[in-house]
């Protein structure tokens, strides 16, 4: 009998099962209209004329509803679709198929992955078209004086962000899958994750103050936590781009670097975690 | 030849919080399965079928012991080439339809793509769900969904296939269809392993049984051996010949008594199967009822015979 | 769950830790460096404002945003009874978010240019009390609105509208003209300072009878320009160049020579 090898197809086609199931789940449905809602409710802000300020409250709202919804995406579908296939046996069923776990793994979060990438590029999408009609209406009438320069969007910078998120969101579906992979149910994986999520946004207080710890075991243990955890402000460049600052290419790149080493060292714990899992 | 599967001295226990404690589902467990037959793999809930099954599937890693499917052993992924599998009470994804899921499926097994589509509406056929065939598993009756998850099974032509009490919730009629289909399955030179519940249906397809109690073999033996082994009081005459049949029937008829059949009396493989778990009780009961099951089928199988009989 | 496996995880999480260093580093001392909020200065700024940014993350600016909204809407009533609201709800939205500069300048016009007029109307309006009473109104508002400035110049040091709108308030409500001229003159010494800051100094002075200083002023500011920026105008200055060396009657000799 011929050895199975490790195959990308196969990878693929759990990928794309994940991806189709989660799209047909009504959370992803619910959870992009709401974000959606909020994009459009920027509109609010016309009622005030600000002029051209009204761009940087439609860039706040539509990059914080990406954030916020995003990460809830990224830890409730993992969850949901990993323990869903548990529960309802197709784990059972697939793993009985001559396939790596390893393959399982991989394909479970290219899915999700994927789920992301779709969310955070749709809502991108929308943000930048909401933007571009707003620019183009006040540069016409109200604020045409502040346009002297040409336009105040950098929708390229927009692109970026949206990149930058989808990659954060992919760490936290590679960390919860590190959590389903160990965890016995969904609901317990969802509420650790969560505080994962927390704990890496707060990293930055570890990484920047361990040194300032006067007692040394509590310094030692502080820095463990900032080196253990990945620095999720790294990603938090939201701010900056609807202030009008743009990214340098540098910092992007490394951001982006920084973003992929996460995903494959998730992926790989998570296979190492689900290598001797009892299904 | 190599036999379908091996396991040799197979012990799993498993962990009971955080203490030492430990639950042991399988307890040197050795059971050689050979090529191309029915083997029943029976025993009551808990007695350790199932974690058999995981662990044969490389699902569980063993605590002790090994376990292999045609030679390879079961931690590597190659060995499960070979191996077809309906879980218990299986629950696909529900927004595919039928051929989308036995296709899926096809694909995991690396079906060649140019013969995949042919294969998966081959075996949909097979297994009777052709006119289902595109319509979401959502749909699908507990039967329907036994029998497709038996063409998922089926799709890459595996030698062997295990399924896991295939007719659990199914009504008779779907019950003695998957029988049927088993036994094609042996026919085409397959290995069918069967867990199941329902003693009938083994009884009527199984040529080999096993039967697990507290996760030890307890016994394990030919059908036909084992039940007809046991000294039984229907036996009614000894040393007896064909020829004596005519002058029976008259000698019988003479005193008002009617030969039905002649043929090797036998116990039913519940009661075989109650006796050595050791519920006396349940079999106390199912022996009532099987006995009025077996009062209508001799009655039914007498009237075969006189058919039989008239027709040569 | 698995202890050993939980042990492995950390240990690899930690040493990935100190190994993306070399990445992360640079990037993010990038970052700290546009971003203040982030900057630690102690551990009570850790543990106060660090927590609080460090949670909000993107939503900082949205929570600003909103109470920014709720301060138009207060405002919209345009009477002196909602000024200790309104002005409180400024300090909050710049306290909260003092990124945007559009905060603090709004804020101050607010203060400065609308304030003042519902105080002067609610006391009998211009024209029916005496111009020490309008005087001191608009001085007092003027004085809350360039304190709000200064410290919004704390947050962004490097942004001339800020220096303008400070200056347009000594000139335009104070009427303090060597003020303004001051803060003219250093709004249009900064890098990306608009063009017309420059001009309007040099203005301000002629104003204030200072011809020869203005005329200095407009002759090194003819240097810089950009014929091909309409914004530059360079022929104005030009022009406004030759009005000063006639009221100065310069010698035809001796005129500036572009």
């Amino acid at each position: 009998m011929s050895k199975v090898v490790f195959s990308p197809a196969r990878i693929n086609i759990i990928a794309k099962n994940t991806f189709l199931e989660a799209v047909r789940q009504k959370f992803f449905g619910f959870l992009v209209i709401i974000a959606l809602g909020i994009i459009l409710s920027s509109q609010v802000f016309r009622d005030f004329n600000f002029g051209a300020p009204e761009l940087k409250f439609i860039a706040d709202f539509g990059f914080g509803a990406i954030v916020l919804f995003g990460s809830v995406l990224a830890i409730v579908a993992t969850a949901q679709l990993f323990f869903s296939e548990i529960e309802n046996k197709t784990a059972i069923t697939i793993l009985a198929k001559p396939i790596f776990r390893s393959e399982f793994i991989f394909g479970k979060f290219l899915g999700v992955s994927l789920l992301l990438l779709v969310f955070t590029g749709m809502m991108t999408v929308i943000l930048s078209v909401l933007l571009f009609w707003r620019e183009t209406a006040i540069m016409e009438g109200v604020d045409p004086e502040a346009f002297e320069a040409g336009r105040m969007v950098a929708y390229g910078d927009i692109f970026l962000y949206g990149i930058v998120q989808w990659l954060k969101f992919s760490i936290l579906c590679g960390i919860t899958m590190v959590v389903a992979s160990f965890s016995n149910t969904n609901l317990y994986s969802v509420i650790l994750s969560f505080v994962i999520l927390l704990i890496c946004h707060l990293q930055y207080l570890a990484r920047d103050a361990w040194a300032q710890m006067e007692f040394l075991p509590v310094q030692l243990a502080v820095f463990m936590l900032s080196a253990v955890f990945p620095n999720f402000q790294l990603f938090n460049i939201g701010d900056q781009i609807a202030l009008g600052e743009s990214i340098p290419f540098e910092l992007g790149a490394r951001i982006i670097g920084y973003a992929l080493i996460y995903i494959i060292v998730f992926n790989l714990l998570a296979v190492f975690s689900f290598r001797k899992r009892e299904i | 030849m190599t036999s379908a599967i091996s396991i040799e001295d197979l012990t799993k226990d498993f962990p009971l919080g955080f203490g030492h404690l430990k639950l042991r589902a399988v307890e040197d467990l050795s059971l050689e399965i050979a090529d191309n037959q029915v083997f029943g793999l029976l025993g009551p809930n808990g007695s350790g079928k199932s974690t058999t099954i995981k662990v044969i599937l490389g699902l569980l890693a063993p605590t002790r012991g090994t376990c292999g499917i045609f030679g390879t052993p079961s931690a590597e992924v190659s060995s499960r080439r070979d191996v077809g599998f309906l879980p218990e009470a299986p629950y696909f994804y529900r927004y595919l339809t039928g051929f989308e899921l036995v296709r899926f499926f096809g694909r995991i097994c690396q079906v060649e793509k140019s013969k995949l589509n042919d294969r998966v509406h081959e075996v949909i056929e097979w297994v009777g769900l052709k006119e289902a065939a595109h319509r979401r598993v959502g749909t699908y009756s507990k039967g329907m969904l036994q029998r497709i998850g038996l063409a998922q099974a089926l799709v890459h032509d595996p030698r062997l296939v295990i399924l896991d009490e295939p007719t659990a919730g199914v009504d008779p009629v779907g019950s003695a269809e998957i029988s049927s289909l088993i036994l094609k399955l042996k026919e085409q030179g397959k290995t069918i392993i069967l867990c199941s519940h329902l003693l009938g249906q083994v009884e009527d397809i199984c040529d080999r049984i096993a039967i697990l109690n507290r996760g030890k073999l307890i016994l394990e033996g030919e059908l036909r051996d084992l039940v007809s082994k046991k000294d039984l009081r229907s036996v009614v005459v000894q040393d007896y010949r064909e020829e004596y049949n005519d002058e029976l029937a008259g000698w019988l008829q003479a005193r008002e008594s009617r030969l039905v059949s002649v043929e090797q009396p036998q116990y039913s493989l519940d009661r075989v199967f109650l006796e050595h778990v050791g519920r006396s009780e349940l079999a106390r009961e199912k022996l009532s009822e099987r006995a009025e099951v077996a009062k209508q089928q001799d009655t039914a199988s007498g009237k075969d015979n006189e058919e039989k009989k008239k027709s040569s | 769950m698995n202890w050993k496996a939980l042990v492995v995880i950390f240990v690899v999480l930690f040493v990935v830790g100190l190994a993306v260093r070399p990445v992360e580093g640079p990037a993010w001392d990038e970052l700290r460096e546009r971003e203040p909020s982030l900057r630690l200065a102690d551990l009570e700024d850790a543990l106060g404002q660090g927590v609080t940014v460090g949670l909000l993350g993107g939503f900082r600016a949205i929570v600003a945003d909103l109470l920014w909204i709720r301060t138009n809407v207060i405002w919209e009533q345009q009477e002196t009874a909602v000024i200790p609201a309104t002005e409180t709800m400024i300090r909050l939205v710049t306290t909260i978010d003092p990124r945007p500069v559009y905060f603090w300048l709004n804020g101050a016009r607010m203060i400065a240019y609308d304030m003042s007029v519902w105080r002067v109307r609610e006391a009998g309006d211009y024209g029916n009390i005496p111009d020490a009473a309008v005087r001191r109104y608009h001085d007092e508002q003027a004085e809350t609105a360039i304190r709000l400035l200064e410290r919004a110049r704390e947050f962004h040091p490097d942004r001339p509208e800020i220096l303008i709108e400070i200056a347009n308030i000594y000139l335009r409500r104070m009427e303090n003209e060597e003020k303004a001229a001051e803060y003219y003159r250093i709004a249009a010494e900064m890098e990306g300072a608009p063009p017309y800051a420059a001009r309007i100094h040099a203005e301000i002075l002629r104003r204030m009878g200072e011809y020869e200083q203005a005329y200095e002023w407009l002759k090194e500011l003819y240097a810089t320009l950009d014929p091909g920026n309409p914004a530059h105008q360079k022929q104005v200055v030009l022009g406004r160049i030759r009005e000063l060396e006639d009221t100065l009657d310069v010698p035809l000799i001796q005129r500036f020579q572009p």
